[in-house]
């Protein structure tokens, strides 16, 4: 017996088979005793398996019964809290803060960086005060050094050293 | 929102530190008096002095003023003195005989320098002269030399 033969016989006895094929397995059952024993043991099967399907009934409909499942849910979900109103003031002192305290820090910086840099000082500022000493200025700012060369005097006033004499 | 409070009283409170820090700094360099150094200097392209009291000046000004146009081979110290200088006041210093030289601490590192011959005031500079910085005034003297009168911010 094939499978296919096996399947036939299992449709046989869930009454699947048109009237014909079923009239074809009978008398195939009448003449076939393995056919015969598998029937009976599908047969004791089916009904083994069948008294043990607990039958449960709902003491409501099927629809209330769910509807009652799906409140108890939404009533055990935690409530989403509300936003709480944030006071203007919260914004206020916690924007105010930092910005003030960096407000503070930018003018201690900019205060200290005018103090501690003299080259962020207003330039050099010179007064000549004799017509002819017609001063020039020279820079180098790498060697840090301002050169003011003057006309004046006109050789021998400043080269009179302390003795009398002039320079050396 | 403990957390954002807690993080804004500490970014306040190293805020306020810095500023605090750095008005410190500044406020101590605002009052700090400055200490001067005067000289007055011949160039000449003699290896010597007639004058043997004359010294060579340090290399490092030396160095200055040969990179400055104002070249001469040798230079020699004539005179030299060094000063404190309280925040706005003035100190004059006899350079030579004829040469005086008076300068004012304005604050902040910046000096008003003023140059005397024979006692009339000839120029006056009012610029910052930091510490390692110089300001320089110079002239022609005899014989194809020069005078420099040199001031110097010096460390303590």
């Amino acid at each position: 017996m094939n499978t296919e033969q096996q399947l036939k016989l299992q449709a046989f006895l869930d009454g699947e088979l048109p009237e014909r094929e079923a009239r074809d397995v009978a008398a195939w059952l009448a003449q076939d005793k393995d056919a015969t024993a598998l029937l009976m043991e599908l047969r004791n099967t089916r009904q083994a398996l069948g008294g043990f399907e607990p039958e449960i009934r709902l003491p409501e409909t099927r629809e209330f019964y769910w509807s009652k499942i799906q409140r108890e849910i939404q009533r055990l979900e935690p409530a989403t809290p509300k936003k709480e109103a944030v006071p203007f003031s919260f914004w206020f002192w916690r924007l105010l803060i930092p910005a003030g305290a960096a407000a503070l820090l930018a003018i201690a910086g900019l205060f200290a960086f005018l103090k501690l840099n003299p080259s962020s000082n207003p330039g050099a500022e010179m007064a000549t005060m004799l017509a002819d000493a017609n001063p020039v200025t020279y820079r180098d700012q790498a060697e840090g050094m301002t050169v003011v060369w003057l006309s004046y005097p006109a050789e021998k006033e400043f080269t009179a050293n302390s003795s009398g004499g002039r320079l050396p | 929102m403990s957390m954002t409070r807690k993080f804004n009283s500490s970014l306040l409170l190293w805020l306020c530190a810095s500023a605090f820090f750095l008005s410190a700094v500044a406020a101590r360099s605002e009052s700090g008096d400055m200490k001067l150094h005067a000289q007055l200097i011949w160039g000449t392209n003699e290896p010597k002095s007639p004058d043997p009291k004359h010294k060579l000046v340090g290399k490092e000004l030396e160095k200055k003023l040969k990179n400055s146009p104002f070249k001469w081979e040798y230079y020699f110290e004539v005179s030299d003195e060094k000063f404190n200088l309280p925040l706005q006041k003035e100190k004059t210093v006899n350079m030579s005989k004829d040469c005086a030289i008076a300068v004012r601490n304005l604050g902040g590192s910046v000096v008003e320098f003023r140059l005397f011959g024979k006692g009339k005031l000839v120029n006056k500079i009012t610029q910052p002269l930091p510490k390692g910085q110089i300001l320089v005034e110079g002239g022609n003297a005899d014989n194809a030399t020069a005078w420099f009168v040199v001031l110097k911010s010096i460390d303590d």
